[in-house]
């Protein structure tokens, strides 16, 4: 019962957190040279392990749709299918989970650490608001960024199946991209971009929560870390159901 | 002139501060002196508004800083300059960007950039640092060298009040000599009011024109060095008896 009462209380703690990260996102002084390096650590830095997961899975996808599609000789779909289904639903989902993984896990990391060495307290009594110059450049580099990683994911998922289904499992290139524009539509980008922008949402504010409200040293932080890294996967799951649900239906 | 009027702070069943009244003048140099685990941090952190108390206020010249939120404290810290128990130099900056962190950061009267390491290369000139420290990283640094660009930073916008977190702990005698004749040269030159917390009594009746000595959330004894010495509170009697009993 204790556990839950101070469950309940950390998340609104959070939910305040959130309400005074875009007031303050509001307010100037706007530090966009903060945001640049931010989104050059979330996003550039992480290019590179987004992009190779958007290949593999694209290309094992590919694979796995060409075995089941082979027992109904529709092979043309499999590219129509694969890029479907990372538009809406991979794309997005794995960019979070593997952005999480690597930037999310440092940003809690980090401001876990200045706040248990009384960086945020130093920073607050040179009467800095450690809100405005150190979590909102990062929740504003995660609105951005989020999206343009899922778009690489997008376009690399969909080269390494083009890779697989053309050259390995031999399907005519007229009928792989033929059902491709068939399938595919605009919508179905808005659809895992929008995701991407709500994950990009949460991922920033749970994790910079965790990193802001640590406490009690090292250990402290390496537990708000893991916290972060959990929570943050956790929502990312939810929110996707909720909005699979809000815009397909149930 | 700080004014602090029976303050009252817990956390959960910990009650840390039970009423503290207590006045400190212009360009006066208080040490608040207690054991560890006292509240004295919880204290100071309450002068600058880090706290809130449940009950009680604290002024500033006037001006009731326990009151403020949001951009009316922010403004009311900028008379402040605070060095931290571990320093608390930013990690991610080098010496320069920390010095220069409070000039680049204040409203209104904005320093401009040209003058800025200028500014910074002054200040930790009067700390005994020279510019071969300016693109150096925190980590890179002694123990005693942070204090110094600790005190270097809290300087550099020339507050007109400093508060001091255990300015002395961890650092060898020759330093703690050094940053406590930093702190006696920031009211005798500068004209600086100051707030210092310590448990390290030589270095307290040093550099203090007044003495708190905290204890079980109240103020046990208040007065000048040579009055908090001859206090008759057991507690504070016991407390300095240990350092004196060396001299």
């Amino acid at each position: 019962m204790i556990r839950i009462r101070a469950a309940l209380e950390d998340f609104g703690q959070m939910l305040f957190f959130a309400v005074e990260v875009v007031a303050w996102a509001f307010r100037p002084p706007f530090r966009f040279d903060q945001v640049l390096a931010q989104m050059a650590f979330i996003g550039a830095g992480s290019a590179f392990i987004v992009g190779v997961t958007g290949s593999f899975a694209g290309m094992v996808f590919a694979l796995q749709l060409n075995y089941a599609m082979k027992q109904f000789a529709a092979e043309g779909y499999v590219g129509g299918s694969t890029a479907f289904a990372l538009s809406r639903e991979l794309a997005p989902v794995f960019t979070a989970l593997m952005v999480t993984g690597r930037a999310g896990s440092a940003i809690a990391t980090e401001l876990g650490t200045m706040r248990v060495t009384e960086q945020v307290d130093a920073m607050e009594s040179m009467a800095v608001s450690p809100i405005q110059y150190l979590v909102v450049p990062r929740v504003i580099a995660s609105l951005i960024m989020f999206p343009i990683l899922t778009m690489l994911f997008d376009a690399l998922g969909f080269a390494g199946a083009y890779v697989m289904g053309i050259f390995v499992a031999r399907i005519p290139v007229g009928p792989f991209i033929e059902h491709t524009r068939q399938m595919l539509g605009p919508e179905d980008i808005f659809h895992g971009l929008s995701k991407a922008v709500v994950f990009g949402a949460l991922v920033s504010i749970i994790t910079t929560w965790r990193g802001y409200s640590a406490t009690g040293g090292a250990r402290g932080v390496g537990e708000g870390t893991t916290r972060a890294v959990v929570a943050s996967s956790i929502a990312i799951l939810l929110a996707d159901y909720a909005a699979t649900v809000i815009f397909v239906g149930g | 002139m700080i004014e602090i009027v029976d303050l009252w702070k817990s956390f959960r069943d910990n009650h840390v501060l039970k009423g503290i009244t207590l006045s400190i003048r212009d360009r006066e140099t208080f040490v608040v002196l207690g054991g560890s685990g006292s509240g004295k941090t919880v204290l100071m952190k309450h002068v600058i508004g880090l706290l809130k108390p449940d009950r009680g206020k604290v002024e500033v010249d006037g001006v009731e800083i326990t009151a403020l939120e949001g951009k009316a404290l922010t403004e009311a810290r900028q008379r402040f300059g605070m060095v931290f128990q571990g320093a608390a130099l930013f990690d991610s900056m080098t010496v320069l960007e920390n010095v220069a962190f409070p000039l680049r950061e204040r409203r209104g009267r904005k320093v401009p950039s040209a003058e800025i390491r200028g500014r910074v290369v002054e200040k930790l000139a009067v700390v005994d640092l020279g510019e071969e420290v300016l693109e150096r990283w925190p980590s890179e640094l002694s123990g005693g060298m942070r204090k110094r660009v600790a005190l270097a930073r809290a300087l550099v916008s020339e507050p007109r009040i400093v508060l001091y977190d255990e300015p002395t702990t961890g650092l060898d005698p020759i330093t703690t000599e050094y940053v406590d004749e930093m702190i006696i040269h920031a009211r005798e030159r500068l004209g600086i009011t100051s707030m210092v917390i310590s448990h390290d009594i030589a270095s307290a009746f040093r550099v203090a024109d007044r003495v708190g000595v905290l204890y079980d959330g109240h103020l046990a004894a208040v007065g000048t060095p040579a009055e908090v010495r001859s206090s008759p509170d057991p507690f504070v009697q016991k407390f300095l008896s240990t350092w004196f009993a060396k001299q």
